[in-house]
């Protein structure tokens, strides 16, 4: 386990830091420096504002330096945002956009794990067709479109829910509906597989023969294996939520910060974007050290290497 | 299953409860075009910026509710003979937003922050016209040799490098606002963060939440008290958002709102509708040092065969105003000369018209050597956008009309105008907005302006022309030599003027004290609730 | 094989409908324009944000483009990047999958943990990153997505081979002193490549959502090519005005993914791959949005 543990830990790490290295080096290669306004700079002012900033150095030496900084936990100044740091603008937008993920995330688990439950245990059935033509549809149907919809229905001309923006908890209900629909989905589809096929496994046909009650049968004997293959899928769609979270968040004027990723990169703010990227990969990567240490838990039938 | 709900429910509301609920009634919600990158007025860079800024402080020259230049901090000023010496008499007991008094040393140490090498303002150049600053913005003369002076505590005077008759607009603008010296040399960089925040505005910062809001509260030592005492700035990037809350009553102004809900808007929330002209001018720039567009001909072909009517009211029909000149024809006390093509007397109908233009359009085209078996292929670069789509679409078919071959480019903002600057086009629209004079406009065209002058256009009459202008202190005299300028170049067709932009608003009728102006400026001390 | 892609194509009611939606859309795709009275980015001055009519069957857009043509337009892309996008995916994911699962040990080892990592990695941001510092080429579109789209195929491949090295004939080969790289490419990979076209199935409606994700965001096609999300962010900006820019569009890409979605569900209990074991991922990790 201790052995298991430090190569997951190195693996982490190793691509952390290649994370980090590649995105730098992009960021540094994007035509258009972060100090092109649409006014003219001239070229004495151009020269403070790179000084200011540590970009009249050589890149090598930059790329050192900010290695040395995230070490500390610090993410540097934001290039745009002047009078924060991305530190703050951090600590300001991941809130919101763990909010609707992890909402969005436990919506889609419930709800998933539950018409996956149910389809599965009569594969064939009425039920088994609707539950999957619909989670074929729900698959079929884009964020893009739906979430723009939603807002439009619920939010302007019904007047329910607000149509956009932060500030009561009614302010998260579309937003985290608009981003569940194809994880669940996804998840009432795995649930489904795997609980016919579970279904048919030796110790359940005993269970069956034993004549326990179902509700026993499903929750002790069907459901512990059946959800396994969820528990994988939960490292990627944690992954997936995120990066879904950067359209919800555009969709729904929300200030996470997938939305500061996307004019960050348009406005070339070096520090933000990294800022932001090395959150997020710290954040998944963690997640899926996560997942895999539980899977551990949970099946010991898994042989660790 | 029912279960379920239940929890999820339990769980949106464990969540959520962490943000504040939306303030009073009381408060004035606005909708922003963006999120501000700083609220440092010697740092800033966006019109969105201005916005907030006019409210929090007040330069010595300000704007009235219809944007008309009025006093500031200064209750007075005058302009000695050669036009080279400006003396402000500042307002009695000015203040700032912490009680501490604000003085005529506030403002020269103001003036030279902006221009101080190490503040690295990227707008330090709108005050270029005072004695050295350009030399004490490049490091080559120290900061006391700005041409700012107190005398006493109340009178401010300000020496310029050559007369500049449009100085008091130049004020108007956040870089010549003063700051507080006693809170940065205590905190430093940190004075922008709301619990440092002092100012000498209507209001001060009480909180910005990135991406979120900037709230604004009245400063109790603002010389008239405003009468709605807390606003709030919501940053609205995308216009169909903004519509959508300020539909839902979450906003109560917004700045904009989708140009194809023009109509929709007319029938059902007519009293909302706030439509007006922007001292602004869009225009098609070409790139004159790439041939063939160095030469005028095919210039002129060109601009004949782009209609701006149908493009603004056929096109976009988002309420912008078809431009027939260089200079926007909003420009106070100058009379604007149109397009060549425009002033030739012609009593032929629309259609008529516009297929005599086509021909002779394609006559300059044969002429410069483009035809149907060669036909004119160019690149016409703009700033991304559905808009901006829309409008460049529409020009690329006016050019197909006189067999031009149309590629379409658009790249965002920063690259396009990083682009321009350094003359990596054939084609391309721009964009200039600000001031109410028309050497601001022309400014552009002028050989020595620097990369602004995109198209590198270089015209050595009309660069003698505008220094000529430049020589005069009086505004009519200044304004006749430039009128001849303007003449002068616009036959020449460096530039296709477009439109002038048009501000579409919705302001909710609950708000009084909303007067539409060229600068599309409304600070919040002149609003109130009816 | 061929029988058992038919057996999925037809083999049903629905099945058939999917098959029959694929087929008349890259059809439209392909024969539609030159077909179309419309000229590509011709503005129809006199209908501008029409509704659908005799002369505009979907209507027009904003600025008075056919819909119908844009949409069937727009199909080019958005398949055609599916199409490469996966290929692209193929390509790197067969080999990668091969050689992990036939070489297997240490190696096999390293090539899965760097399978694992990489599933955790919030691609769209690194493909949304290319994109803005390489210009919005659409060739580095199709690559970009196929970089992130082969780690299903790898993993499925590995499987596949897994099971293929212990047949008969393989041992065979290789006692009888054929190379690595022979015996990889000359029996393994063929042997795996039903199972491998199967997930490439599964592969293009992600491509197509993923690449409409992007477009959304303003990040994707340019003007005047055009892509389905192209047209659906265009469409949801005048949904109110011309409910039919956003409607026709989206029912385009709905069905396309849909249809796919179904056939490649269909296609995989045919080949009845990878429905034992944990190690069983799910098809549905490319579609991110």
């Amino acid at each position: 386990m201790a052995r298991y543990l430090t190569t997951r830990i190195f693996f982490t790490l190793f691509t952390f830091w290649v994370i980090v290295t590649l995105v730098f080096f992009l960021m540094r290669l994007a035509p258009g420096g972060p100090f092109d306004g649409d006014r003219r700079l001239p070229p004495d002012v151009e020269a403070n504002l790179l000084a200011a900033y540590n970009l009249d150095k050589p890149i090598v030496e930059q790329y050192v330096d900010y290695l040395v900084m995230i070490s500390h936990g610090d993410l540097g100044p934001s290039f745009k945002q002047k009078d924060f740091s991305v530190n703050e603008l951090v600590r300001a937008g991941l809130p919101v956009s763990l909010t609707v993920g992890g909402l969005a995330l436990i919506i889609a688990l419930s709800s998933g794990i539950a018409l996956g439950v149910r389809a599965g245990l009569d594969t064939g059935s009425r039920i088994d067709t609707v539950v999957m033509g619909s989670a074929n549809l729900g698959l079929a149907v884009p964020s893009i479109v739906l979430a723009p919809v939603l807002l439009l229905l619920f939010g302007v001309w019904l007047g329910w829910l607000p149509a956009g923006g932060v500030g009561s908890p009614a302010h998260y209900v579309l937003p985290s509906i608009a981003l569940a629909l194809p994880f669940t989905a996804a998840i009432a589809r795995l649930t489904r597989g795997s609980v016919a096929e579970t279904r048919l496994e030796p110790h359940v046909m005993t269970a069956i023969a034993k004549g326990l009650p179902r509700s026993r049968i499903v929750l002790r004997h069907i459901l512990p294996i059946a959800l396994l293959p969820v528990l994988t899928y939960l490292g990627p769609a944690a992954a997936a939520l995120l990066t879904g979270s950067v359209v919800i968040e555009q969709v729904f004027d929300l200030p996470g910060i997938g939305r500061y990723f996307v004019q960050a990169a348009l406005n070339r703010d070096y520090t933000l974007v990294m800022g932001v990227v090395v959150v997020y990969a710290a954040f998944i990567l963690l997640f899926n050290l996560f997942v895999d240490l539980s899977y551990k838990r949970l099946d010991p039938r898994i042989e660790l290497r | 299953m029912p279960v379920r709900f239940k929890c999820w429910f339990v769980c949106l509301v464990c969540l959520g409860a962490g943000n504040a609920g939306i303030a009073s009634a009381q408060a004035l919600h606005l909708g922003n075009t963006g999120e501000p990158q700083t609220l440092d007025p010697h740092r800033y860079n966006l019109r969105l910026e201005e916005t907030i800024l006019t409210d929090l402080f007040l330069g010595l020259t300000t704007f009235n509710a219809r944007g008309e230049i009025v006093p500031g901090a200064a209750l007075s000023w005058s302009t000695s003979e050669d036009g080279l010496l400006w003396t402000f008499k500042l307002r009695q007991g000015l203040k700032w937003s912490d009680g501490k008094p604000l003085t005529a040393d506030d403002f020269v140490y103001s003036f030279r922050r902006l221009l101080d090498p190490a503040t690295a303002a990227s707008l330090a150049y709108f005050l270029y016209p005072i004695r050295n600053a350009e030399a004490v913005n490049a490091g080559r003369l120290p900061l006391d040799q700005l041409g700012v002076k107190a005398q006493g505590l109340a009178t401010l005077l300000l020496e310029l490098e050559a007369p500049y008759p449009h100085l008091a607009e130049r004020l108007l603008y956040p870089t010549g606002y003063p700051v507080p010296r006693h809170v940065i040399a205590a905190v430093g960089d940190d004075w922008v963060k709301p619990e440092h925040w002092v100012s000498n505005g209507a209001y001060v910062l009480a909180d910005w939440r990135p991406q979120a809001q900037v709230e604004l509260v009245a400063n109790p030592h603002f010389f008239t008290a405003p009468l709605i005492k807390q606003v709030f700035y919501h940053p609205l990037a995308n216009e169909q958002n903004a519509y959508n809350r300020y539909r839902t009553g979450e906003m109560h102004a917004i700045s904009t709102f989708p140009a194809g809900e023009l109509e929709s808007v007319r029938d059902h929330l007519a009293a909302h509708l706030r439509l007006s002209p922007l001292l602004s001018i869009v225009y098609l720039v070409f790139n004159t040092t790439q041939p063939p567009f160095d030469d005028a001909r095919t210039r002129k072909a060109l601009a004949l065969a782009v209609d701006a009517e149908v493009l603004t009211d056929k096109v976009q029909r988002a309420g912008n105003y078809a431009s027939k000149s260089f200079v926007p024809a909003l420009v106070a006390n100058y009379d604007s000369a149109p397009l060549q093509h425009y002033v030739v007397e012609n009593k032929l109908n629309k259609v008529a018209l516009t297929q005599e233009r086509q021909q002779q359009a394609r006559a300059l085209l044969a002429a410069a050597g483009y035809d149907a078996g060669n036909p004119l292929r160019l690149t016409l670069r703009y700033v991304s956008g559905a808009d901006a789509k829309r409008s460049n679409l529409a020009i690329a078919a006016f050019w197909k009309r006189i067999g031009v071959e149309t590629q379409l480019h658009h790249s965002e903002l920063k690259v396009h105008f990083s682009d321009l600057r350094q003359g990596d086009f054939q084609v391309a629209q721009a964009g200039w907005f600000g001031e109410n004079n028309a050497e601001h406009y022309l400014g552009l065209l002028v050989s020595d302006t620097g990369d602004v002058n995109y198209g590198r256009y270089r015209n050595d009459e009309f660069d003698e022309l505008m220094a000529h202008a430049r020589t005069h202190g009086d505004v009519t005299q200044r304004n006749h030599v430039l009128r001849q300028a303007e003449e002068l170049v616009m036959a020449t067709y460096p530039v296709v003027p477009l439109y002038s932009v048009g501000i579409r608003r919705l302001v909710s009728p609950a708000i009084s004290g909303w007067h539409e102006n060229a600068r599309d400026i409304h600070p919040a001390r002149f609003l109130s609730w009816q | 094989m061929l029988s058992a892609f038919l057996q999925a194509a037809v083999g049903s009611t629905i099945a058939r409908i999917c098959s029959g939606w694929l087929l008349v859309i890259t059809s439209a795709a392909l024969f539609g324009p030159l077909l179309s009275p419309w000229e590509a980015d011709a503005m129809d001055w006199d209908a501008l944000e029409a509704a659908p009519s005799a002369a505009h069957w979907l209507g027009t857009d904003l600025i008075g483009r056919d819909m119908l043509l844009r949409i069937m337009l727009g199909a080019r892309i958005s398949l055609g990047v599916a199409l490469i996008a996966t290929f692209v995916s193929v390509l790197i994911g067969v080999p990668f999958g091969a050689l992990s699962g036939y070489v297997g040990g240490r190696l096999d080892q390293i090539l899965m943990r760097i399978v694992d990592t990489l599933y955790a990695l919030p691609f769209i941001l690194i493909v949304i990153l290319l994109v803005v510092v390489f210009g919005r080429n659409p060739a580095l579109l199709f690559l970009a997505l196929g970089a992130v789209f082969w780690l299903d195929i790898a993993r499925i491949v590995r499987g596949q081979t897994l099971r293929a090295r212990e047949q008969t004939y393989i041992s065979a080969a290789r006692s009888m002193g054929a190379s690595q790289t022979r015996i990889i490419f000359k029996y393994i990979i063929p042997n795996v490549a039903g199972p491998a076209l199967v997930y490439a199935t599964l592969t293009i409606p992600g491509v197509i959502l993923a690449e409409s994700f992007i477009s959304f965001l303003g990040l994707g096609i340019q003007e005047p090519d055009t892509s389905w999300g192209v047209l659906i962010a265009d469409g949801t900006q005048s949904m109110e005005s011309a409910p039919w820019t956003l409607l026709f569009p989206a029912l385009a890409m709905g069905l396309t993914v849909w249809s796919c979605n179904m056939l490649g569900d269909r296609l995989r209990d045919q080949f009845d791959i990878a429905s034992r074991g944990y190690n069983r991922r799910p098809d549905t990790v490319g579609n991110l949005s």
